[in-house]
Formats: C-alpha cells, sequence, structure tokens
C-alpha cells in the first residue's frame, strides 16, 4: 500500500537520483582526481616553503646571527679596548661602556633568561660593571678579567642555541622526508585513480559511440526495402520534407497484372521482376532522382523538376526504357511484355502538401489504369 | 611706553640668550660623560640632506600608547612612541618605497612597506625612555602580530632596534 505521500515523492527523488549521475560521470571523476592531485601538490608546497624560509632563510636577517654571538662580539671588543688601551681615558671608557650596554641589550632576551641560567647573573655582572667603570673604582685589566664569565655564558648559549637549530633542521628533514614520502605515494594512488576513471570514461564513450551507430544502422534500415535495396513509404516523406524548398516531380508507378504474374511464374520470379524494374527506373531517371517502393507493386520517384516539359521527358524516358527492356510477362491479358501505369506531378511542398501532391499522382495513375493501363498521365502542377 | 617694550624686548633676548647658552652647556657636558654621549639623536638622511633630531624630542612627540606582548621580553609592555608612517610623511613628505636603517649595533637592512599604520616608533616602555642596554633608543615594533607565532623570535626579524639613522630610498 503506497501512501499518497510516497506515490508523490517517489517520481521527485528517482528524478533528483538521474540528476546526480548526470553530473557524476567517469570524466569528472577522473578530473576531480587529477584536481585533487594539484591541491595535494599545492598544499605540500605551502607546506615546505615557509619551514624552507624559516631555516635557511636567515641570513643578514635580525635573529639570522644569534643575538648571542652579536653580544660576545661586543663583550669581546669592550675587553680588547680595556687590555690594549695603555692610558685608559675617558674616551675608553665610554666606548667600553656603550660595548657592554650593546651586549647587555642583545644578551637580555627572554628565551636566554629562560633556558640558560647563567644569563641573569652575567647581566647583573655587565650592569656591576659599568658602574664601576663609570666611576673609575675597577682598574681595566680586572674589569677585563671580569668579563670572562659572561663570555663564558654567551658561548654557552651559542653552542646550546646551534644543537637546538641543528635538532630542529634534523626534525624538519625527517618530517619533509615522511611528508615527501606521502606525496609520492598519494600522488601516484591519486593518479592511478584518475588514469582507472579515464579508462572507465573511455570504455563508456567508445559504448555509447557504438550504440548511437547501431541506432542510426537500424534507423537507415527502417528506411529502407529489404527486397530492392530503395527507399520505403517512410523515406519518402523523410526526403521531401528535407527538400521542401525545391519544385519537385513526383513519379508514382504500377505494374500492370503483377498479380498475373506472380501466379503464372511464382513469387521468387515477381521479386526478381521487382528489382530488375527498380533498376530500370535507376537508369532511365538518372542519378538525380530517389526511388520508393511504396509496397506490392508500386514505385514512387522524386527528383528536381523546374517545370511540367522536364516531368513529361521523364515518364516518356521510362515508359520507352521498359519498352527496349521488354520484361517477358506470360500471363499478360493483351500478351504484351511487362507495362507499366504511370501516374505524375509537379509540387512543391512550400506550396502544397505531400499528400495532396501524392494524392494527385495517384488520380493520375488511375486515370491510366482506367483507360486500359499501359501509359502515363500527369495531374497539373499544383 | 617706548621704555617699556625695550626693556621687553631687551628681557627677552636675554631669556633665549641664557636658554643657547644652558642648551650649549648641556651638550657640552653631555658629550663628556661617558654613556649619555651615544644614542641621543636620531639622523634622517633624504639624499644628500641629513637632518639630526633628537630623542628627547622624538619623546616629546611621542603621542600613541599600547600595550603588547614583546616577545624579546616574553612579557605585555606599555610602549609609547609615534605612529611611524605619520612620522615619514612629516619628515619625508610621503612615505618612501624603502628605508635603510643603521642601528647602534651596526646593524644595517634595506626596507620596505612602511604605508603601514601598523607600525610604531617606540620611545618609552613601562614609563621608561628606551636606552641601548633596553634595545633603544628607538625601536619599530607592530600594534598588531597578526597570526605570527610569539615563541618564533625569527616571525619579528623587521622589527628594528636601536636605530640611529633612517635613510629614505627612492
Amino acid at each position: 500500500m503506497v501512501s499518497k505521500h510516497e506515490s508523490f515523492e517517489q517520481p521527485v527523488a528517482v528524478g533528483t537520483r538521474r540528476g546526480v549521475r548526470r553530473y557524476i560521470t567517469w570524466l569528472s571523476l577522473c578530473l576531480t582526481s587529477f584536481m585533487a592531485l594539484m591541491v595535494l601538490i599545492m598544499y605540500e608546497a605551502r607546506w615546505v616553503y615557509p619551514e624552507i624560509q624559516a631555516y635557511f632563510s636567515q641570513t643578514g636577517s635580525l635573529t639570522g646571527q644569534q643575538l648571542a654571538t652579536r653580544s660576545r662580539n661586543y663583550l669581546q671588543r669592550a675587553q680588547q679596548t680595556l687590555l690594549n688601551e695603555q692610558r685608559f681615558e675617558e674616551e675608553h671608557t665610554a666606548l667600553v661602556v656603550l660595548n657592554l650596554d650593546l651586549a647587555y641589550g642583545l644578551m637580555d632576551v627572554d628565551i636566554y633568561h629562560r633556558h640558560y641560567a647563567c644569563t641573569t647573573p652575567s647581566l647583573a655582572a655587565l650592569d656591576s660593571l659599568s658602574l664601576r667603570l663609570e666611576s673609575g673604582s675597577v682598574p681595566p685589566f680586572a674589569a677585563a678579567r671580569e668579563l670572562l664569565e659572561p663570555i663564558d655564558c654567551l658561548t654557552h648559549i651559542e653552542m646550546s642555541q646551534l644543537d637546538r637549530r641543528g635538532k630542529a633542521i634534523n626534525d624538519f628533514s625527517e618530517s619533509t622526508r615522511r611528508h615527501n614520502d606521502v606525496l609520492t605515494y598519494s600522488s601516484m594512488i591519486i593518479f592511478a585513480v584518475g588514469l582507472l576513471f579515464w579508462a572507465m570514461h573511455e570504455r563508456q564513450l567508445r559504448r555509447t559511440e557504438r550504440a548511437t551507430a547501431q541506432t542510426l544502422a537500424w534507423m537507415q534500415r527502417a528506411m529502407r526495402d529489404p527486397l530492392t535495396g530503395i527507399g520505403n513509404r517512410s523515406a519518402l516523406q523523410r526526403d521531401v520534407m528535407v527538400s521542401a524548398d525545391e519544385s519537385l516531380g513526383l513519379i508514382l508507378v504500377d505494374i500492370d497484372y503483377f498479380k498475373q504474374y506472380n501466379d503464372a511464374l511464382g513469387h521468387p520470379e515477381g521479386d526478381q521482376l521487382l528489382r530488375r524494374l527498380a533498376n530500370l527506373l535507376k537508369e532511365q531517371l538518372g542519378e538525380d532522382a530517389t526511388l520508393y517502393r511504396l509496397g506490392g507493386d508500386e514505385f514512387a520517384a522524386v527528383f528536381s523538376c523546374p517545370n511540367d516539359q522536364a516531368l513529361i521527358a521523364c515518364c516518356h524516358q521510362l515508359i520507352d526504357g521498359l519498352r527496349r527492356s521488354a520484361f517477358k510477362h506470360p500471363a499478360h491479358p493483351d500478351n504484351k511484355n511487362v507495362t507499366l501505369s504511370v501516374g505524375a506531378t509537379r509540387f512543391s511542398v512550400m506550396e502544397t502538401t505531400f499528400a495532396y501532391a501524392y494524392e494527385a499522382a495517384d488520380k493520375a495513375l488511375y486515370r491510366v489504369k482506367a483507360a486500359g493501363r499501359d501509359g502515363w498521365q500527369m495531374t497539373a502542377s499544383l | 611706553m617706548s621704555a617699556v617694550m625695550s626693556f621687553v624686548a631687551v628681557q627677552s633676548s636675554l631669556a633665549k640668550w641664557l636658554r643657547a647658552s644652558l642648551a650649549c652647556t648641556f651638550i657640552i657636558v653631555a658629550s663628556y660623560l661617558p654613556s649619555i654621549a651615544y644614542a641621543q639623536a636620531l639622523s634622517m638622511i633624504n639624499g644628500n640632506e641629513t637632518q639630526k633630531i633628537t630623542i628627547s624630542d622624538l619623546r616629546q612627540q611621542s603621542d600613541t600608547a599600547v600595550t603588547l606582548f614583546d616577545p624579546y621580553q616574553g612579557r605585555d609592555v606599555e610602549m609609547r612612541g609615534l605612529e611611524f608612517r605619520r612620522f615619514l610623511i612629516d619628515q619625508f613628505g610621503e612615505v618612501p618605497p624603502a628605508l635603510h636603517f643603521i642601528a647602534w649595533d651596526d646593524y644595517e637592512v634595506t626596507l620596505s612597506g612602511w604605508d603601514d599604520p601598523n607600525w610604531l616608533m617606540v620611545t618609552e616602555e613601562d614609563g621608561e625612555p628606551l636606552t641601548l642596554r633596553t634595545r633603544g633608543p628607538l625601536r619599530l615594533v607592530e600594534r598588531n602580530h597578526g597570526a605570527r607565532e610569539v615563541e618564533s623570535l625569527r616571525e619579528f626579524n623587521d622589527w628594528i632596534w636601536m636605530i640611529r639613522s633612517i635613510e629614505a630610498r627612492w
């Protein structure tokens, strides 16, 4: 028992599923795979590049050289001044104090305070030394010796920081290698999946092409008369519609006493006569004319026909050609060879309907039959 | 009346002379004091012209205060200074495409992208004037760190310390 809602919603749901399926094709899956590959590569590149920047692009920048190294350089400069000057004057004191201040500023960094216990005492030592130097209460040599401890501390910081940086670079290198592996394998998998989807898409495409070709072949066959190989009634209507803007000649051909022919010679001979007649029509009307078998012993020919004279010429040509061919008809009531009744008309689909033109040609044909057959008649142009 | 005006004029000239004399004395005395002689002025260089601005003048002009986390000190610090972009416009007429900095610790760098109100030229920290020991007398900081990791000092490479001169690069 299906409820009202279910009966209404089911077709909608089916429609939605079909709509979704239309967009999820093998091709779209394939393109999505390759897009995913691109995104993965871009993501990895974005991940790696800033890390490389952070570890390897620091030369010349503020923290490119360790602050501890720069601080130590200033302390060593101060030490050099303290030890080298024979007469230690106020300008030398000022220079030493300047170097101590610079060293202090570069060493007084939170990360050093947190990680290296010698930082705070060293800074206190520098502070005390600066004051004593300014007041002249410490001899230069003693001051130089007092700097050894802060220099030791800074050297320790430098070495430890280098170790930390080395460890960080190793970690980064390991992480990069891991990411590289992930990138390689995932790229290969996504690429393979993309190729698989592409192959599926190609297969589907070939199937569709084959199905289309089969459909077209069936359609062609449906428009052909299997006995004579010429078009059938459906083909006639289709072709006339296609050539709508031309002035066309329509000839209807009927074999006289065909039933008697079949009765006398058998249906295989009758079929043979139909094939020979189709060939005769082709020969007499030329390449421009298109032939159709409308059923039984009735044929039609359509061709481009600019005026009535051309149509009359075609009818004469056809009858004369048949007489020359002299197809035997052992059961002809008038002891003749095979004869035809031909009705013709000229028309333009723009001006009249095909059905009307067909009726006009058919009337002409029946006039011939009524007049004793073996001849042609034409209905005036429509 | 004119006598009064002459008296006022003489008094005014006398006051100017006294101020000038005091300034000279201060500069002479200061130049003999070892630690004060350094880092007391900023050189602003524009082509062939060099203008010296005293740090005390810059402190007086400091009209912007902000409390922010200083990654080098590992704590929140109340900083006071000048909006650097406005300062550049006052000095050079407009913000130069690039600036070449020289610091008191001989660090030199050329950087661009200063047309940004985020930059503050700091002169005081927690109410105290910046000195060389506190990475002064002038320091450039960003008022907003953005998404940068404060634990990584590498991310704050463009915080220029101990600024001694600023040269416009056009």
